[in-house]
């Protein structure tokens, strides 16, 4: 399985648009948010930390759903046929996907994080940066399963647009882009329960130096069981066919 | 060079009594056939014939709606999962952004006892493009990566399903002499094609697939001999078909439209029988070809009125 992981993430690196887009936007959009659209004053050094996660999360977010339009890809091509008929077992092939997603999401977080230290002086200690990588990193699972799912459900190309389309809608709606204090009241008390917003909540706890809250991890785990129901129905749908 | 048909021990692939169903159609239909280790087979037969579905099954891709698929004695996919088995699937393309090296690398170490990369890549004659992306290739080329990555693990059966379906005349003769190099190593081959030219040259046995059933099954030139010396065919006129297989010679009889064609073993007492009946209105007398052959051997739903082989044979 390591052999499969190591194949699919070297064509994930490969892949021009997952880096422009995958690694370069998050950063590209952290700098623009805090450096040019913060006003001449600049970003006050608060805007410049959750932007800092919330950005970071979102280009985490990207990678994770992307790991479905892959498989959506590799299902078009008869690769996932191909695969079953060597002594690779369909499980390995999942699990492998999933994990090969959860090191695809790295890159992203990484980047938007040295941006942060180094262009914006955001300054830490070396725990916080070290818990903030790791709970960005392991927050990213739904969302595999949740790209996962549509990547066995849809057709190749319906996969990159209902993948986009979550992944904008979750970023936007969980406040990835924009704080919810700028929301109105009922897009806020809405926010609060989807899973990006929640995502990025376990991300900003860190940098306030305490541990994620109880409600935080328990609808994340709420969204992870459900996508992760929906994943194993799609692939057991998919496994007929293909 | 003929091969024993069943080289003591199990067999490398066993059908029995093997039905697939899609919906109201029966794409397999009671499918028996064994083939021996060491064997090269062509699985003929039209589009539509169930060769596809028989592959799938046999991959264990899909299972059977009844009867039973042994490969080495054992399920599909427990030999499968063993390592058994290499395949190159119809309509498969390679995957973009590696390189043939580490697509075929990845493929092999899968398997428990797979050949080395460079031996894979020789025989699929691929040596001089093992860095280049697998998406940069021509299609021939391409074909050959499909082919590399289904012998990569050195399975005792390589499975091809239409393996020259996009290759131009050069590229088919590259690929056929790879395969033979593989099957003279003792591996069992099976391929499905629906040119029974093709099957000819590269199988020590062909069996015709037609309508989900064996209705051929031998050596290319069994087959040839079975389809009958000479095609017979004139125009029925509004005259009753009915006696027409009793004639001297005729082995099949097909009726196209308002046309009558004749297999027969010996044209000459065919004609000259035809000629007492009065039956010679647009006569035509013809060799049998290849092509002949495998019609009439899977003659088209179309002529479902007239009788098929086997019932005349």
């Amino acid at each position: 399985m390591l052999d499969y992981i190591r194949l699919e993430v070297r064509r994930t690196l490969r892949d021009k648009s997952f880096v422009l887009f995958g690694i370069g936007m998050p950063v590209l959009m952290y700098l623009l948010f805090t450096r040019i659209a913060a006003g001449p004053g600049g970003a006050d050094a608060e805007w410049k930390v959750s932007a800092m996660v919330g950005m970071a999360a979102y280009g985490a977010l990207g990678a994770a759903i992307g790991t479905g339009t892959g498989v959506a890809e590799d299902k078009s091509l008869g690769w996932l046929r191909q695969l079953r008929s060597t002594p690779l077992s369909p499980a390995r092939v999942v699990v492998g996907r999933g994990l090969t997603g959860s090191v695809t999401v790295l890159p992203a977080i990484v980047s938007v994080l040295l941006a942060g230290g180094l262009v914006n002086g955001v300054r830490m200690p070396v725990w916080q940066w070290a818990a903030l990588i790791v709970l960005l990193w392991i927050g990213t699972t739904p969302f595999t399963l949740l790209g996962l799912g549509n990547g066995y459900r849809l057709s190749s190309q319906a996969t990159g647009l209902v993948n986009t389309g979550c992944l904008l809608l979750l970023s936007i709606v969980g406040g990835l882009w924009f704080p919810v204090a700028a929301f109105p009241d009922w897009l806020r008390s809405l926010a609060v329960w989807t899973p990006a917003n929640r995502f990025a909540d376990l991300g900003q706890s860190v940098t306030h130096g305490s541990a994620p809250g109880v409600t935080t991890v328990a609808v994340l785990a709420a969204w992870l069981a459900l996508f992760g129901g929906y994943a194993v129905y799609a692939y057991r749908r998919a496994a007929r066919t293909v | 060079m003929s091969r024993p048909r069943s080289a003591g021990g199990t067999a490398a692939v066993a059908f029995s009594g093997v039905t697939r169903s899609y919906g109201a159609v029966r794409a397999v239909d009671g499918l028996d056939l064994t083939i021996g280790s060491g064997e090269t087979v062509a699985l003929l037969g039209r589009n539509g014939a169930g060769k596809s579905t028989t592959i799938s099954m046999l991959l264990g891709l899909l299972p059977p709606g009844s009867g039973t698929v042994r490969l080495f004695g054992e399920e599909p996919r427990a030999a499968v999962r063993a390592g058994r088995v290499g395949a190159m699937l119809q309509d498969g393309k390679p995957i973009p952004r590696v390189t043939v090296r580490e697509l075929v690398a990845f493929v092999a170490a899968t398997y428990p006892r797979p050949m080395r990369v460079a031996e894979a890549l020789e025989l699929a004659g691929l040596g001089a493009f093992a860095d280049r992306r697998v998406d940069r290739l021509s299609g021939g080329q391409a074909q050959r990566v499909r082919f590399a990555v289904a012998l990569a693990g050195n399975p005792g059966l390589l499975v091809l399903d239409e393996p020259t379906a996009a290759l131009d005349v050069e590229a088919r003769r590259t690929f056929w002499r790879a395969m033979r190099a593989y099957a003279r190593r003792g591996n069992t081959l099976l391929f499905s094609t629906h040119y029974l030219e093709e099957a000819d040259d590269n199988a020590d046995r062909i069996v015709v697939i037609d309508r989900g059933r064996v209705t051929a099954d031998g050596s290319g030139e069994e087959i040839k001999r079975r389809a009958g010396g000479a095609l017979v065919s004139f125009e029925l006129a509004g005259a009753p078909a009915g006696r027409l297989p009793e004639l001297p010679g005729v082995t099949a009889v097909e009726v196209r439209g308002d046309r009558a064609l004749l297999r027969t073993a010996d044209s000459d007492a065919t004609v000259l029988a035809l000629a007492g009946l009065g039956l010679v209105r647009g006569l035509e007398v013809a060799p049998a070809s290849l092509e002949d052959a495998f019609l009439l051997l899977t003659a088209a739903p179309a002529d479902a009125g007239g009788p098929s082989p086997e019932e005349t044979v």
